[in-house]
């Protein structure tokens, strides 16, 4: 489903990603982890392309992202992404934001894109702040609505670029838990995020990144029982050990 | 020498005055939304042009920001004429040179807004799938507006003042009208008092106006 093949990526003169190479199978949940500037958030923004790279390829559903000649937001659209800080849109009500990208993009009826949004926000528990603004709602209820969001695009799979990381900790697990019922159905997933809980629940493979290298990919259960690199094993260490 | 007024004129040449306040409103009117939209136009082709097209922008923007308006405005009188063969008329040379100069100066204002809103805002716009110009138009846009509010009002108060500077290429607005009928009656001072006082009552109501919706704008954020 997702290709990542020898990507190199440069800020100017600085190297942020260094020959990446990994994939996501249809209906397979990969958890990226690893030390913070170690690129994975940028790694992810380069699948669908949020971030051009320089070097490499990859190629989501068969669609190669680098080359010019893809229609992105026709990609994109097929593509949910979830935000470190949801990203919702403040000017809008919980249901404008879940019904624009369905309206723009997708071409639905207006009834019919709030109909699938409301569903949607039910599934993730908030059916009853539907004609609410993003800034009422906390930040777990707004990462859960943005969730819902990418859902309402009926995508193929799914990115989730740090989900958590903004959150406070009492409302971590209220995303989370949708996370997990998303995986468990089937979704495609990649997921950068230092929630080891998640990775070791659902988690198919664990990609352990390193100052722009990808270091350790392996099977769930290979990473935590015994990564082979060192640096992965520090890294474990240190995050487990409390 | 107070005594010596007689403003009873006035009541006389109210309808002349109408008359160029209109065109004053019509003036400001037309230069404010022409010149947001151009503005915004020109706002998004710096930020987000090829070379070429946000260089045009920069230096469109810079050189009417660095010239007095009201040599623009004669400039362009006198141009236009010599150009096209025919000449067009005060009022709408009047109303396309402020368009076009106004323009300027909200394309300033649209961009600190644009750059306002966080790239993540751009970026869950794309994410979703829309194209660039969705995601202005429904993403940015909006919001950047919305931020700026107050700033494009200040703006358009200080353009209906400005929109008095017309009078020297004698397009018929307030000023002129209030010359024009001190002059038929011999009471210009009147006439002068008398316009004076209905820009300061109108400004001074816009700004307070723009005030209150400053505060209501601080609430919902």
């Amino acid at each position: 489903m997702i290709d990542i093949k020898n990507v190199s990526k440069w800020y100017g003169n600085f190297k942020v990603l260094t020959d990446c190479t990994t994939n996501v199978a249809k209906g397979e949940v990969v958890v990226v982890c690893g030390p913070s500037g170690s690129g994975k958030s940028t790694l992810i923004k380069c699948v669908n392309a949020l971030e051009p790279i320089q070097q490499g390829q990859i190629i989501v559903d068969g669609t190669t992202v680098s080359d010019p000649k893809t229609n992105l937001p026709k990609l994109r659209a097929r593509v949910g992404m979830v935000f470190q800080h949801f990203e919702l849109f403040p000017h809008m009500s919980i249901t404008q934001n879940l019904a624009i990208g369905q309206i723009k993009v997708l071409g639905r009826s207006k009834d019919e894109a709030i109909e699938r949004g409301i569903k949607l926000l039910d599934r993730v528990g908030l059916k009853a702040h539907a004609n609410k603004f993003p800034g009422e709602l906390s930040g777990g209820q707004q990462q859960r609505v943005a969730i819902a969001r990418a859902l309402s695009m009926d995508p193929i799979c799914m990115l989730f670029d740090e989900p958590t990381s903004a959150l406070d900790p009492e409302m971590i697990n209220e995303v989370l838990d949708v996370m997990v019922e998303l995986a468990q159905e089937g979704m495609t997933m990649m997921v950068v995020t230092h929630e080891m809980g998640f990775a070791r629940k659902v988690a198919h493979r664990v990609v352990f990144m390193d100052a722009g290298q990808i270091v350790e990919d392996a099977k769930k259960d290979d990473f935590f029982g015994k990564p082979r690199s060192e640096r992965a094993q520090q890294f474990l260490s240190k995050i487990l050990s409390h | 020498m107070l005594s010596n007024f007689d403003f009873s004129v006035i009541p006389v040449s109210l309808p002349f005055i109408w008359e160029g306040l209109l065109y004053s409103f019509k003036l400001t009117i037309t230069a404010m939304c022409g010149g947001i939209i151009l503005g915004t136009l020109l706002a998004l082709a710096r930020l987000s042009g090829g070379p070429v097209l946000s260089r045009f922008a920069a230096a469109y923007v810079d050189t009417l920001r660095s010239i007095p308006l009201l040599m623009v405005i004669l400039w362009f009188f006198f141009l236009i004429p010599l150009v096209t063969g025919k000449p067009m008329g005060a009022e709408n040379s009047a109303l396309i040179t402020f368009t076009l100069f106004e323009a300027a100066f909200y394309s300033e204002i649209m961009r600190a807004g644009i750059q306002s809103i966080p790239k993540g805002q751009v970026n869950a716009g794309y994410a979703v799938g829309m194209t660039y110009w969705q995601t202005m138009g429904n993403v940015v846009l909006p919001q950047a507006f919305r931020n700026m509010l107050p700033v494009l009002l200040t703006q358009t108060i200080i353009l209906f003042q400005d929109t008095s500077l017309v009078y020297a290429i004698g397009a018929k607005d307030l000023l002129k009208a209030a010359e024009n009928t001190g002059k038929n009656y011999n009471r210009p001072v009147e006439m002068y008092v008398f316009s004076a006082l209905i820009y300061f009552i109108i400004c001074f109501s816009l700004s307070m106006l723009v005030k209150r919706l400053q505060k209501r704008i601080a609430i919902i954020r």
